[in-house]
């Protein structure tokens, strides 16, 4: 657990050298202005959150005072709590209290990596000191502890046998109360944990409300706490420190190399493989740039990874910056499963479809996931919904099955039919001429119509399924207020094959049916070979 | 050195065996220049007049003169890239700018079907732009799994330039996929393409019950570049589930382009021609 109490202020005054102390924060609440944050040079003369501002500029007049900025400082807590996931995997923000300032990191299993617990926290907080931060930091078994610990003590390692009396000693704000709580607690007398702990839990619940006993168990480990890791966690990752910051992209690719094949020896242990990857670049000035690829076929080949990482940077552009340089490279791996070991035969074909995965997994890697399609044929007879064209990385084997029919299709169509003039030797008849893109065609030969409806079906459900409202007087409903009855002939095409003198062949399309006194609306849709 | 001093002694070789020699020893250099070429020639000569099926390994342009040729130039393409389809090589990537697919059109795959393609072994591949499409043709000719790349490329690009071209006819070469490129327009640029094909659709042929109907598909293919077979040489194509139908050439159809000059600036492009040969 991590306690930065004069986060916002210490980190606008890191951005701005320029800003003096005593630094408040103030922000409009309920017509008043009141302070929202304090540094320590203005806690220390007196002030506090929750003041009014007129009585603070009162109380020090040299003040330097700044309106709250909350989406940019939240955005930038974020980011300063996702950079120490390089210390533990497992970071959340802990927003319960405060919007800003409590870190809690999961260590079970990391505190080794830096030497012991002790180190590890001296570690991080010289770290955080060293920036210009003020922070207090505790390690204790329960979430509950380390806040209050760190809050309201000194910093320190907490071990399972001591919790009891360290806690003991501390004050009830130590629990994470509500302020009602807290005083309520205080006119009974009980002004410590330990004085709260021993009273029978009948009355104490029945007038403070579930709530404190739950907060009380869990700082005593009696229910367990859960948090809610801003990075989803990867339990399969590699990473490499810098003694000096890296800056350039062809190092940081090199050592993705080095990673992945770190990573892969893991994997291949285990008999696992992943499909997405993660790229975490931790700059010095604590910032988090992660890149993600994914692969269509289960993979932990330490080349193909890295050719994905170098497209994918190649795509990044004016995107990357190293800012004062990258002290820390992770490369993690999630949608992990099994991948059991191959043996390639010579005349196996299995290399066949895993060459051209890799193929679609790299040019998705740098053209984007939405420019490599496949085609997926549906089932619907209305022609520009039997096909679909989905991304590599997500397509199946789609539900054709041998016997649909093959009608006679064009090979290419137009994302939008596009709109044309025909002309008819008697109005029912054959298309004998067609204005297309400004040039006319005389049309020769044609077939046709052949008749597409409407899939009456789906029309019909969606009308039972939004009901219309009433819209309320002088409102501006959202959705439409009254859907059109299914018009069997609205959706009704007629599609014709012509084909014009010099032999080119088209598809079109006359929508609805033929009406007395109303011109044709007629579409071209494809070319045929 | 033996050879040499009988040559020398003896009479001069006859001259039908002087043409002979020579003939040989143009093919031997040819085998060495352009394997993939002279491997269609000597096919062309086995099938003797009628559309040769042509093996891999070539980088192939595809003129038609008008964006709205598109369908037939694309059933072309497709058409030579089923052929080079095998259990070792199962995809065909198929390139296009993604501001030009309501130019062109997208290949549609029910479409596909009833030509004769299964749409599960064509890739689309929609770049940004040309210089990340001719990224993309390289990376897919580079792998083993590919038959064909087909890109369609409606507009003109400076990027497309003869040492792109080259850069291209090398990569598939040294594969042994085919590059088709789609072009449009009546331009031709200096290219190292191994063989240029011009594409017009021609007449269908009479449909079976209705004459009034369209019929069996027909192209007109001219080679313009390659020397498999004479340049200039017309295919009449017809297109069946078993391949290309070599048809006989109609007489006056081909009266009626003898007069125009097929290319408009046949200059460079001939000396492109001849650069490309050497190099």
């Amino acid at each position: 657990m991590l306690f930065l109490p004069h986060w916002p202020t210490d980190y606008l005054k890191r951005r701005d050298p320029q800003l003096k102390a005593p630094l408040v924060l103030y922000e409009p609440v309920k017509g008043g202005l009141r302070l929202a944050a304090v540094d320590a040079e203005a806690m220390r003369l007196g002030l506090s959150a929750g003041q009014n501002l007129a009585d603070a500029r009162a109380m020090v007049p040299g003040l330097t005072v700044r309106e709250m900025d909350r989406p940019l400082l939240e955005a930038a807590f974020a980011d300063f709590a996702d950079w120490h996931s390089n210390a533990s995997p497992l970071v959340a923000v802990m927003d319960e209290v405060s919007a800003f300032g409590d870190l809690v990191l999961d260590i079970t299993g990391v505190a080794h990596l830096f030497g012991g617990e002790r180190p590890m926290l001296r570690l991080l907080l010289t770290r955080l000191r060293d920036l210009g931060y003020t922070v207090a930091g505790a390690i204790a078994p329960t979430i509950g502890a380390a806040w209050g610990i760190s809050h309201f003590a000194r910093s320190q390692v907490v071990e399972a046998a001591d919790l009891e009396t360290i806690l003991d000693a501390l004050p009830v704000h130590a629990l994470r109360l509500e302020p009602a709580q807290i005083a309520g607690l205080t006119q009974m007398g009980l002004k410590t944990v330990g004085q709260v702990r021993p009273r029978p839990r009948k009355p104490l619940q029945a007038r403070f409300g579930a709530s404190l006993l739950a907060r009380l168990d869990q700082a005593y480990g009696m229910i367990e706490e859960r948090m809610a890791p801003r990075l989803p966690p990867a339990e399969r990752y590699a990473e490499r420190r810098f003694a000096d910051p890296i800056g350039l992209m062809d190092d940081v690719l090199m050592t993705c190399h080095d990673l992945a094949i770190q990573l892969a020896i893991r994997l291949e242990a285990e008999g696992q493989g992943g499909q997405a990857f993660h790229l975490f670049l931790y700059r010095v000035d604590h910032k988090v740039m992660a890149l993600s690829v994914n692969s269509a076929r289960v993979t932990r080949d330490p080349e193909h990874i890295t050719k994905l990482f170098a497209n994918r940077a190649e795509r990044l552009e004016g995107e990357y910056d190293a800012g004062f340089g990258i002290d820390m490279i992770r490369l993690a791996v999630s949608s992990v499963s099994e991948l059991d070991a191959v043996q390639l035969g010579a005349f196996s074909h299995q290399g066949v479809a895993e060459d051209l995965d890799q193929l679609n997994d790299r040019m998705s890697s740098r053209l984007g996931t939405m420019a490599v399609l496949k085609t997926q044929l549906v089932a619907s007879h209305i022609p520009e919904q039997a096909a679909r064209l989905v991304p590599t990385l997500a397509a199946n084997d789609g539900p054709r099955q041998a016997d649909w029919p093959v009608p006679l299709r064009p090979l290419r169509l137009l994302p939008m039919p596009e709109r044309v003039a025909i002309n008819a030797e008697v109005p029912d008849g054959l298309p004998a001429s067609m204005i297309w893109r400004r040039d006319s065609y005389k049309i020769e030969k044609a077939s046709g119509p052949e008749r597409l409806g409407a899939e009456w079906w789906r029309s019909g459900q969606r009308l039972q399924l939004v009901p219309p409202k009433k819209p309320k007087e002088g409102e501006t409903p959202p959705y439409i207020p009254n859907l059109p009855k299914f018009d069997p002939e609205a959706g009704t095409r007629d599609y014709f094959v012509v084909e014009d003198g010099s032999g080119r062949r088209f598809w079109i399309f006359r929508q609805g049916f033929h009406q007395q006194g109303e011109p044709a609306v007629w579409y071209l849709h494809g070319f045929f070979a | 050195m033996f050879l040499f001093c009988s040559l020398e002694d003896g009479a001069m070789p006859a001259p039908d065996q002087q043409q002979r020699l020579a003939a040989l020893r143009e093919t031997i250099a040819d085998i060495e220049r352009k394997p993939a070429l002279a491997e269609a020639r000597v096919l062309v000569e086995q099938q003797g007049g009628a559309f040769p099926v042509l093996a891999g390994g070539m980088l192939q342009e595809m003129f038609t003169d008008e964006r709205r040729n598109a369908g037939a130039l694309l059933g072309f393409a497709l058409a030579q890239a089923r052929g080079l389809l095998t259990a070792q090589r199962q995809a065909v990537i198929y390139l296009q700018l993604a501001d030009e697919a309501q130019k062109l059109g997208l290949p549609y795959g029910p479409g596909l079907l009833s030509f004769g393609l299964d749409p599960d072994a064509l890739v689309l591949v929609r770049a940004a732009n040309m210089g990340e499409l001719l990224w993309a043709v390289e990376e897919a000719i580079a792998c083993r799994a590919v038959a064909a790349v087909v890109a369609d490329i409606g507009s003109h690009s400076k990027l497309l330039d003869f040492t792109a071209s080259r850069r291209l006819s090398l990569r598939a070469a040294a594969t042994g996929g085919s590059i088709f490129l789609l072009r449009y327009g009546q331009g031709r640029e200096a290219s190292a393409a191994h063989l240029r094909w011009r594409l017009m659709p021609v007449h269908s042929a009479r449909a079976r019950y209705d004459a009034k109907a369209p019929g069996p598909l027909r192209w007109r293919a001219a080679l313009e570049k390659g020397a498999i077979i004479k340049t200039g040489t017309e295919f009449l194509l017809g297109w069946t589930e078993n391949g290309f139908a070599t048809l006989p050439a109609q007489r006056h159809h081909a009266d009626r382009h003898a007069g125009r000059a097929a290319l408009p600036r046949a200059v460079p492009a001939a000396l492109a021609d001849r650069l490309s040969q050497t190099a």
